[in-house]
Formats: structure tokens, sequence, C-alpha cells
């Protein structure tokens, strides 16, 4: 399965679940920065958890099958559609070629995940499929997707996706009434983000933490994939002190000198020295990346107890999602 | 939030619900380094069930993990902080023998005018001839005491007080690879074009980081570390070299 670039969109790249074997000589993890939708858009195709999807930011994009494909997608940056017609997410949907599928808006999110039979084939760059820019390299030949790049999946397809593909070819565009609900895995309240202490957290004054929690922030435009940069009140430590760098992580919320709070994300460095005033719950992470600029969020103080629950639920609830697909299309 | 364990004095605190992050020390030491260096080696030979990676700092070692698979185990400790400071807490201190074991990595470093762009600048504020300052920085033997800020980053210590120097005011845009640099008590060459604020001193022609090769960095935690003065012409022969 092929297809063709036409408009790359804003910024649009390979990414797998990250690469975790190189960490210790300061490589990021990278990977998706919604990893819940990209697994949802792999799950619902029968794909392994870590193949490549494309990541797509905000909408803009366009594509042409350069053959049959089936795909699915997730995420709330874009809605994809052929001519008029809505593709309906979270689900397999086959498309037959040289149908033209354009990212047309969406104000509720920023990312989409583009899934296809058998995973995005480009070569493992140090254990990972991943694209990570600042230094050129993994994905599709180290960079973001430019016009006219042919992208192929690989042949590696599961049992389950063959069958999910032999109950869906037809003439047209074809999918089935079922879907992965993804809104079950997310809150209701999509900007009220969860956030634990750090290891700094006790190091900032009283008046600063109270404001944290209760002051709105809004995501400023120099945020990417390495970090959310945040737009709001200043947060001050209560005597100056300095931290020596250690290890840092996807939704670790770091200080800036200047008081700014920063999270980083999926392609955020493995150590750092700014003190850290929270970090963000794994299950809350995806609705960071979902913010678009100017978007405003509050942050609301759980313990780690809680959060550790909430994310076992979350693993728990996805294998069992991707079990019933299995089961549904395994054995037929 | 922080969790004593029953039988030494380690510490350490959840990350992330993947993550917990052990301190071995407040301060950073050569004897801290290798601490961590030896117990990073340990983990590595016998990681626990659910072990992902780990992460060797300063000061501390950060433990990646599956939850599910940690919490399931049978490792000591009511939840995964208690776990994973327990298990790291379990290994034997360092012997003598794997402190005298260390690679002595030797980097040649051309510190001409054309590569050492902050010479003048330190030469002035240090008060040192430009042969002083490397006269001084060719003649220590670095521990490598971190990798992080980017792949392959090293932050070596051991460096001569009389080259302390503050990073620059304002960091510059793009520090080309191979630089090697000064920033308060630590010296380290920068292995990608990056920005940055080290006080820039000479440059080495070898690549220290490429995603191409199975293993990627010139350097690990621990390392021994000398530069080495060349000139401007075996610079172009070993950059030469190190292309192909």
């Amino acid at each position: 399965m092929q297809i063709k670039i036409n408009k790359p969109g804003l910024l649009s790249t390979v990414q797998d679940m990250g690469r975790h074997g190189f960490l210790s000589q300061g490589v990021p993890v990278s990977g998706p920065m919604d990893t819940l939708s990209a697994r949802i858009a792999n799950i619902a195709l029968g794909n392994n958890e870590n193949d490549a999807v494309l990541e797509f930011t905000d909408a803009g994009a366009e594509f042409t099958a350069e053959s049959d494909i089936l795909i699915a997608y997730s995420g709330d940056g874009a809605i994809l559609k052929a001519n008029a017609f809505t593709l309906p997410a979270d689900r397999p949907v086959f498309i037959p070629e040289n149908t033209t599928i354009t990212l047309s808006p969406n104000p509720s999110g920023y990312r989409t995940y583009l899934a296809i039979a058998g995973g995005w084939d480009v070569p493992e760059v140090l254990g990972s499929r991943s694209t990570y820019l600042p230094a050129k390299f993994g994905g599709f030949k180290g960079r973001a997707l430019k016009a006219n790049d042919k992208l192929n999946s690989t042949r590696i397809i599961s049992i389950v996706t063959q069958h999910i593909l032999k109950g869906l070819i037809n003439e047209g565009i074809h999918y089935p009434k079922w879907s992965v609900a993804r809104e079950s895995f997310l809150p209701a309240n999509k900007f009220t983000i969860s956030v634990m202490k750090a290891g700094e957290t006790d190091w900032f004054d009283v008046n600063s933490l109270k404001s944290f929690f209760s002051a709105s922030y809004s995501v400023s435009v120099n945020s990417n994939r390495m970090a959310c940069r945040l737009d709001g009140p200043c947060v001050a430590l209560k005597k100056k002190r300095e931290l020596l760098s250690t290890g840092v992580t996807a939704g670790t919320i770091q200080v800036s000198h200047e008081g700014e709070p920063i999270i980083l994300m999926a392609d955020g460095q493995t150590t750092g020295g700014y003190p850290r005033i929270g970090q963000v719950a794994a299950t809350h992470l995806p609705l960071c990346a979902q913010l678009r600029p100017g978007q405003s969020i509050k942050f609301y103080e759980i313990g780690w107890d809680e959060a550790i629950k909430q994310y076992l639920h979350l693993m728990q609830q996805l294998r069992e999602v991707e079990t019933t697909i299995k089961n549904k299309f395994g054995d037929l | 939030m922080f969790a004593d364990t029953y039988t030494t004095a380690l510490k350490g605190y959840y990350l992330s619900e993947t993550a917990v992050t052990v301190i071995f020390a407040d301060q950073i030491g050569l004897a801290t380094t290798q601490t961590i260096t030896n117990i990073n080696r340990r983990l590595l030979a016998n990681p626990f069930p659910g072990f992902k990676a780990a992460v060797p700092a300063y000061t501390t070692l950060t433990v990646y993990f599956d939850p599910q698979q940690l919490i399931e185990s049978n490792l000591q400790g009511w939840d995964n902080l208690q776990k994973v400071v327990n298990y790291v807490s379990g290994f034997p201190e360092s012997s003598s023998d794997e402190r005298s074991t260390a690679a002595i990595v030797e980097i040649p470093v051309c510190y001409d005018a054309e590569f050492g762009l902050d010479l003048d600048q330190l030469s002035l504020n240090n008060k040192l001839s430009i042969d002083e300052i490397i006269q001084l920085h060719s003649t220590t033997t670095y521990t490598v005491s971190m990798i992080g800020f980017t792949p392959g980053f090293a932050y070596l210590g051991g460096l001569d007080k009389r080259l302390f120097a503050p990073r620059k005011p304002s960091p510059r845009a793009a520090v080309p690879p191979g630089s090697v640099g000064i920033a308060g008590e630590q010296t380290g060459v920068y292995p990608l074009t990056i920005p940055g604020g080290w006080q820039i001193i000479g440059r080495t022609p070898l690549t220290l980081f490429d995603a191409d090769l199975a293993q990627p960095v010139l350097l690990k935690m621990g390392d021994q570390v000398q530069f080495k003065p060349i000139d401007r012409i075996t610079f172009n022969k070993l950059a030469d070299a190190d292309q192909n």
C-alpha cells in the first residue's frame, strides 16, 4: 500500500511508540505527542501497538492513495475528507486507489494520527522508526514530510488486519459501523490537567504553588514537539537554589530561571537542570498534546497512588479493546 | 513522597508513573560518579521484571519500567517506588577493580583561533595566556560525570579551577559539532549543531554522535577523558579519516 503526500501541512512526521534504548546516551524517546490516539489508530486496524503512524499537526495536509489502502485515524487535529465526504475516525477505513484525502480543520484539537495496515515502512534507526528532528534521524529520511514524498506500508500484516481488510474491500470507500470509543478513555473536562508532585515542588514558595494550581495558563505559540511552553503567572522559588541535572521525562514541568513553567513533551531532553514544579499525569498528557496554541488550561493536584491507578486502568482498558478486536477478527 | 529503605540511606521519588529516580548524593563528586556508574552497570546486567531503561546523572539514577509487570513482581516493597529503591539499594558498593578499569579516551583538539571562538575572551577574563589555557585544559584527566542535554553530550568533571568560566550571557544560535567548551566547573564537547552558551576553546575532528552506528555515542558515564592538542593539518587528516 502506498500514498503520495500532496501537501505536508504544518508538521508531519513518522512516529512509532518511541526510542527507549538510548536514553542513557542522551537520545530522547520521541514517538507520538498523543500516544493514546496513536495507539487507538493502530488498535482499530489490528496492527501491532508499536507500528509506525503518521503524526499530522493541525489541518492542511493532503495525500493521495496510490494503491488501495486500509487506514485508521484518530486524534482531534483534523477531520479526514475525501472530496466532501467525511471519513469516520477511530475505525478501519478502506480507500480505493487514486482517492485524494484532505485534512480539514477540527477546532477541538491539534494532532491527528494516521495508521496503515502493517504500519508505515521506514527503516529503524537506533531501534525505532520515530523521527527526531533536532538531530535529523529516524522516520522518513530524518525529516518532516514534504510534497511528493511517497510512503509505503510494510508487508507484515497481522491475521486480524487481513480479516478486517477482507471484510471491507470494495469499489468505493468502505468502513464498519463499529469504532473504538476514544472519548471513553478521556476525561470529560479536557482543559483541567492532573499534576503530581515532582522532585522540587517543595522548593517553590507557597503563593507560587497556590497560583500555579488556580490560575489559567495558555499554550504559547513557541511550543513544539520538545516542549509545551505556557503563558501565565510566573512561579518563584522560596530561595535561589540550583538543581544538578537529573533525569526528566515527557510530562515533567520545569520552571525556567524567569519563572516560566514548561511541560516537556515527546522530543524532550533526557536530563534537565531546571527545578520541577510537577509532573503531568500520563493519562492527561494526550490532552496537552491536543492543545492548540492560545488554548488555556488549569492544573489540578492529584497524588501519585491515584495517578498510577488511573494509568494502569487506562492500559487495561486499551488491552481489553485490543483483545475484543482480535477475538472478533482473529479466527474467522 | 520520599521513601526510606530498611537497609540503606538511599532515597527516591516517582518521576512518572513509569519511572523512579534514586538519589545517591546531594553534590557532584568522583566517588558518586563511580558508584552510580557501577550500580547502573549491575542493574543492566541484572534487570528486574519490567525493567526498561536507566539514565544515570550527576547524583541520581532514573529507572524506567513497565508498572504492571513491576507491581506484579515479587520484589520487596509495597509499591513500585519502594520496589525500585530497594532493588537498587541491594547492589553492593563498587570495588576498586571496577574503578581502575574505566576506559581512557583520548580526544584530539585543535585550539586554533578559528575554532576557539571564545579563547581571547577567556584569556582576558581568567588572566591566562592562550598557551596556558591549552596547557591546563589538555594536561588534566577528566571523568564523564553525566551524558544528557542532547544526544551524546558528555559533561566532564575535573576541570582546573583556573579555567572555571560562566556561560555566555546569551547563547550562540548554532555551535558547530565537535566544539569543545567550558561552562562553570565543567568542560565538554558539542556532538551536534545546536544552540549553546558554553565558552568555546577548540574543536575535535572526531564524531561524538552518529545515529547510524550500533553504538552511536563515543563516550559513556564514568569514562576517563584526555584532550590532546593537534594542529590544523592533523585536524584535517583526522577529520577525513573519521568520515571514512
